[in-house]
């Protein structure tokens, strides 16, 4: 919202020695966020006032003017100029040398000394858009170039152009969000306060800015159809308008604050809604029959034509008026309807300011995709005092600007509303604790008095009276007192102070540790890059997945098609990821920790932590998958995992590359590559191999104690036997067994596995190294022979062909 | 016997000074004194001999063999050196050539700095805590002195399941603030309470470079006896100096939430220009931080705690927001589109 500081300062007298970067400070410091200041006397620096006094072709073109103006100096200089619309006499904006003007929107342009084919040109003469006024031109159109007429304000040639439009102290572009909870503040009189209380300076009293002048006797009916829609309404008959443009300085007011002048009554109307922030409309009286106004709601399928020339179908909840012929008049707090609005005629007016249901009209403002400067104030609930006030504040300027404008009815308020005053019982010393600053109880009742709050001691403590432009909207209790006053006297004279607490441990929060541990792991031990991923996906990733489209949680309002369905399974948006990432990587290797989402059969649903690893390569990635996942197992301290052969692969693992993960007893996640069907729905080239973890479970039942083993103090023996077997035989099924043959096998592992070459095709060469060892003594020769053949015995009963016998034993 | 003896000597020390390189040599030592080696075969004449002769013999042959073995040592030493200085020579590698590098991971930059901010807060007493990311209408909304029409409520900003309201809890949503949490930890742990929650939070609001659907918030309370708005000052003040390392000052503005009262903005000096004021602060020398303020005392209430006996205030930052600053990430979008070219820079 813009706030001119010239306006506030009709009401209120700023201290002269502030800086206009101050005054946007203070605002920002004690009350509302100030999102930009302008100084609008350097903004109209070196534009005057010029007067044509010649006006002739330009010799070398076309369609540029050569022209003489009077700018107030003793010779009028010459400027070329392309406006179509000049005249010898007319009043104009010049930009002179030095002045900046406002190019298409944000570039703006020094105007210099300049010569335009060979003709001195010694300024621009400007449209209205050059220098923030209402523009004279379209921007789409470049046919005929219109100039600011400026002829109708009687000053003289050389005056400034912030003087002649009395456009003139700092304009405040106030963030709407920092006003959400303070209807008083949408308007000029509501800021005047908080300068007051600032800088503690008198506050003008509204009282001198009403008409109080005599009331004639038509009468005025309004019927409240529904109390609640309209708690009060007030309203007055005014004949001896003539409608015409009202006078500059209020059109100039209206523009600062991004509104359009359009007429003098419609122009009053606006004008005290930006003065006091009570929205008013006024309506042609011939289209009052019987000067009845009827408030009511919507009726079904009716429609009403407004202001904007578009028509509107009521919905049922919708605050409108009606005439005595039930023809829906306005939107009511919304927007004025075409009929029944201010006519280029029009000598007789209803005037009304109501206070209306903020949610209703909040619904009705979305409903109607209308949201306007009224019902911007509505929605954040009016002070219902203001009606009343509105109404005076507009017959007085009214009565200012047109001369033969009499009052011919009373001023009459309607509804149920009744002031209800609201007392707060404060504790100063309470306060302060909470602040944590003492501050002067005087200065406590100066802050609350100059905000408009009545304050009385009782005792130790503060009676506090909330004034009706705060009560029941954003003042209710104690703390919002203690918010006046910490905010006017200043935070920041509260010191930045650390509390006296017991230095105890915090809870541990075991799961995150491990969350953070295993970023470290997989990242700078396993070279895993972790992403993140949005926590839903749409239906096509869900069925590319195979996944059951009825285990999903929906989300009812999603933005778009691949966000509506709340994840399961981490492995869709992992497979998009390297989808996109496949090209420009060889190697992709990711991990994301995050949480899926299920029906839990209760009314919260089961959010589970989830691990997800994937690589993606040309060749088979299950090996460096599984090798990751042992790693990542044993760095975690669960080196007593099983991985084994799932007998459930979900849908989207390939059904004969697939390990289950067992943790201490508990499965906790699966190991596998994709099935090659999905890949191929995602468009993936290569293969991928995939852990998925429920991370919650994987930890639940604790991890391996740490303890130090002693290392063999003999040296053992480790040798290696080849074996060459049928190549769908499983190498590490034999793995205990081998281990078992012998009391002296401290380990046996895989060295290698072999195929291709030489080898038959369904052969496959394996070598397993034992490691031998006996904690007393160092062996034998022949200690090491017994085993050695005892080894070979038992794979040759197997079937399998000792291939490279056995290499020799190494001391280790 | 000793001219034998003399003659092998001066033959070995001969041959040892002779080895042109360490294979010679080892050579030599075994044709001397290996198990055939001429001056063990020289042992081997003893057996005609006297006991006498037998003795000055054998020691005359020990003699040599040590003064052989001395000059085979230090001959030895002498080649090693040679040949090490020959290798240095002839060795030369490309220094510029590239170092074997392993293929690291990396690490989100939003865990990154949300762990940074973990730590430091517990550093000071604050526990960590993670709620639900589907929350319910009651705990998003009305525990937190939401009213049922306040314009937060809207359609517009929060993002709903597909699933009938419950008559209590209302319907479930996506949580929109990690507050709702500081209404669960009260019920949960009551007061005292010092806990920061980080976690996922979701908003009905088309993407752009500064929107996101989905980002990260830090959530901080504290209640307890006699905290004051001094307190959040100083705390977040200790808590900045420690996340950027320097010396970091707040700025309290009035704000507006409805679940503090007073309601206020902090910022934070600019840490790009430390105050001076620059692109990034507009030249204010100050950047919105976060929304914090005295815990309203209905919120307190709804968990169970008596705001006659306790008071607190409570906080809420943008984490993601937090990690685009440390960073320079300029576009939120960044973050969670999964292109590794970015994911690998940190």
């Amino acid at each position: 919202m813009k706030i001119s500081v010239d306006w506030v300062e009709d009401f209120v007298d700023i201290p002269k020695d502030i800086s206009p970067e101050d005054i946007a400070k203070c605002i920002t410091k004690h009350t509302a966020e100030v999102e930009g200041a302008l100084l609008l006397e350097k903004r109209y620096k070196n534009i005057v006032i010029g007067i044509i006094k010649k006006l002739q072709k330009h010799p070398k073109a076309d369609r540029l003017n050569l022209t003489l103006v009077d700018i107030g100096k003793d010779e009028p200089v010459q400027i070329v100029c392309g406006g179509q619309n000049l005249y010898e006499g007319m009043r104009v904006a010049v930009a002179l040398p030095g002045a900046l003007v406002n190019l298409h929107g944000e570039d703006l342009l020094e105007i210099k000394k300049t010569k335009i084919r060979d003709e001195e040109s010694n300024g621009m003469i400007c449209a209205g858009e050059e220098i923030w006024l209402k523009p004279d031109n379209d921007p789409q159109a470049q046919e005929e170039i219109k100039i600011k007429d400026l002829s109708h304000l009687h000053v003289n040639a050389g005056t400034s152009l912030s003087k002649a439009l009395n456009i003139k102290g700092l304009l405040l572009d106030i963030d709407n969000k920092s006003l959400t909870h303070r209807p008083d503040l949408w308007g000029h009189y509501g800021f005047a306060r908080e300068f007051s209380a600032i800088w503690s300076r008198p506050l003008r009293s509204l009282n001198d800015l009403l008409f109080d002048g005599k009331e004639g006797d038509v009468s005025m009916k309004v019927r409240i159809e529904q109390p609640q829609v309209c708690p009060r309404f007030s309203a007055c008959i005014v004949s001896g308008i003539k409608i015409e443009a009202s006078p500059q300085w209020m059109q100039s007011r209206l523009e600062l604050a991004g509104m359009k002048a359009i007429n003098n009554i419609v122009d009053i109307s606006n004008y005290v809604m930006l003065e006091l922030g009570q929205p008013m409309h006024a309506y042609d009286r011939r289209e009052i029959e019987g000067d009845e106004l009827i408030v009511g709601l919507g009726k079904k399928e009716a429609k009403l034509m407004t202001l904007d020339g578009n028509e509107h179908t009521l919905h049922e909840e919708d605050p409108v008026i009606y005439n005595r012929k039930g023809e829906a008049l306005i939107l009511a707090g919304i927007k004025g309807g075409m009929k029944s609005g201010i006519q280029e005629d029009t000598q007789e007016i209803i005037l009304e300011a109501a206070n209306w249901n903020p949610v209703m009209i909040r619904k009705a403002s979305t409903r109607h995709q209308l949201r306007t400067d009224a019902s911007q104030r509505f929605e954040k609930g009016l002070d219902p005092s203001m009606t009343e006030i509105a109404v005076r504040r507009a017959l007085k300027l009214i009565m200012q600007i047109c001369p033969d404008a009499k009052l011919i009815s009373p001023i009459e308020n309607f509804g149920s509303w009744k002031e209800n005053k609201l007392n707060i019982k404060v504790s100063p010393k309470n306060l302060c604790s909470k602040i944590g600053l003492q501050i002067p109880r005087e200065d406590m009742i100066q802050i609350l008095r100059s905000l408009g709050f009545g304050v009385e001691s009782e005792g130790e403590n503060l009676r506090v009276e909330v004034p009706s432009h705060r009560s029941g909207r954003d003042i209710n209790i104690k703390e919002d007192i203690m918010e006046e006053i910490a905010r006017i006297y200043g935070y920041e004279k509260i010191p930045a102070l650390l509390p006296n607490l017991p230095s105890k441990l915090p809870q541990q929060n075991t799961i995150r540790f491990y969350e953070h541990k295993t970023r470290n792991l997989l990242a700078f031990l396993l070279g895993y890059t972790e992403i993140l991923t949005y926590s839903f996906y749409g239906l096509d990733p869900l069925k590319a997945c195979r996944l059951e489209e009825k285990a999903h949680m929906r989300v009812l309002n999603y933005l778009s098609e691949d966000q509506s369905h709340m994840r399961i399974s981490m492995v869709p948006n992992i497979l998009a990821v390297i989808g996109k990432n496949q090209r420009r990587h060889s190697l992709v290797k990711i991990f994301e920790i995050g949480r899926t989402y299920k029906e839990s059969g209760k009314y919260m649903p089961l959010e589970e932590k989830k691990l997800i690893m994937a690589i993606a390569k040309k060749e088979e990635p299950f090996y460096d998958m599984k090798g990751a996942l042992e790693d990542y197992l044993v760095a975690m301290g669960l080196s007593s995992y099983k991985l084994e052969p799932c007998q459930d692969p979900p849908n989207f693992a390939h059904p004969k590359k697939c390990l289950s993960i067992n943790v201490r007893g508990q499965k906790v996640g699966y190991m596998f590559n994709v099935h090659p069907g999905v890949l191929n729905e995602f468009d993936i080239e290569k293969s991928v191999a995939m852990t998925e973890l429920n991370f919650d479970k994987l930890l639940s039942r604790g991890i391996d104690e740490h303890k130090f083993k002693e290392p063999p103090k003999f040296p053992g023996i480790s040798f290696d036997i080849s074996i060459l077997v049928d190549k769908k035989m499983e190498s590490g099924s034999l793995l205990k067994k081998l281990k078992s043959l012998d009391g002296l096998i401290e380990s046996v592992e895989i060295f290698d596995i072999y195929e291709g070459g030489e080898l038959a095709q369904e052969k496959k060469s394996i070598t397993y190294r034992f490691k031998l060892q006996h904690k007393d003594r160092t062996l034998t020769d022949q200690e090491f022979k017994t085993v050695q053949s005892k080894v070979i015995d038992f794979l040759g009963d197997l079937g399998a062909a000792l291939r490279g016998a056995c290499a020799k034993p190494e001391k280790c | 016997m000793s001219t034998d003896i003399n003659q092998l000597r001066s033959e070995a020390l001969e041959a040892v000074n002779a080895s042109p390189d360490l294979e010679s040599l080892k050579e030599t030592e075994r044709s001397f004194l290996g198990k055939n080696g001429r001056i063990t075969d020289l042992l081997k004449k003893v057996k005609g001999l006297t006991l006498e002769e037998k003795k000055s013999f054998g020691k005359a042959v020990n003699t040599l063999k040590h003064e052989l073995k001395q000059s085979i040592i230090s001959k030895k030493k002498n080649l090693e050196q040679l040949q090490v200085e020959t290798q240095l020579e002839k060795d030369w590698i490309d220094l510029s050539a590239p170092g074997k590098r392993r293929q690291s991971g990396h690490i989100h930059p939003l865990a990154q700095v949300q762990k940074e901010v973990e730590s430091i807060f517990q550093q000071m007493g604050f526990s960590i805590i993670d709620g639900p990311e589907i929350e319910s209408e009651f705990y998003n909304f009305e525990a937190l002195n939401i009213a049922p029409h306040h314009p937060a409520r809207d359609m517009q900003d929060t993002f709903f399941i597909d699933k009938a309201a419950d008559e209590k809890e209302g319907r479930l949503v996506l949580r929109t603030h990690t507050s709702p949490n500081q209404v669960r930890t009260m019920l949960k742990w009551g007061a005292p309470l010092r806990v920061i929650i980080p976690g996922r939070v979701f908003r009905n609001e088309a993407l752009d470079a500064s929107h996101e659907h989905t980002f990260d918030q830090v959530e901080g309370l504290l209640i307890d006896k006699n905290i004051s708005i001094a307190h959040m000052k100083g705390i977040m003040q200790e808590f900045l100096a420690g996340l950027f390392r320097k010396e970091m000052k707040v700025r309290f503005r009035p704000g507006y939430f409805p679940f503090v009262e007073p309601g206020i903005e902090l910022d934070m000096s600019c840490v790009f220009c430390d105050g001076k004021g620059c692109s990034t602060c507009k030249k204010s020398g100050w950047i919105e931080f976060m929304g914090s303020g005295m815990v309203h005392p209905n919120v307190l209430k709804a968990g169970g705690v008596n705001p006659e006996e306790y008071q607190g205030w409570a906080f809420g930052f943008g984490l993601t927001r937090l990690t685009m600053m440390r960073y320079g990430i300029n576009d939120i979008r960044h973050l969670t589109c999964g292109d590794l070219r970015i994911n690998k820079q940190f």
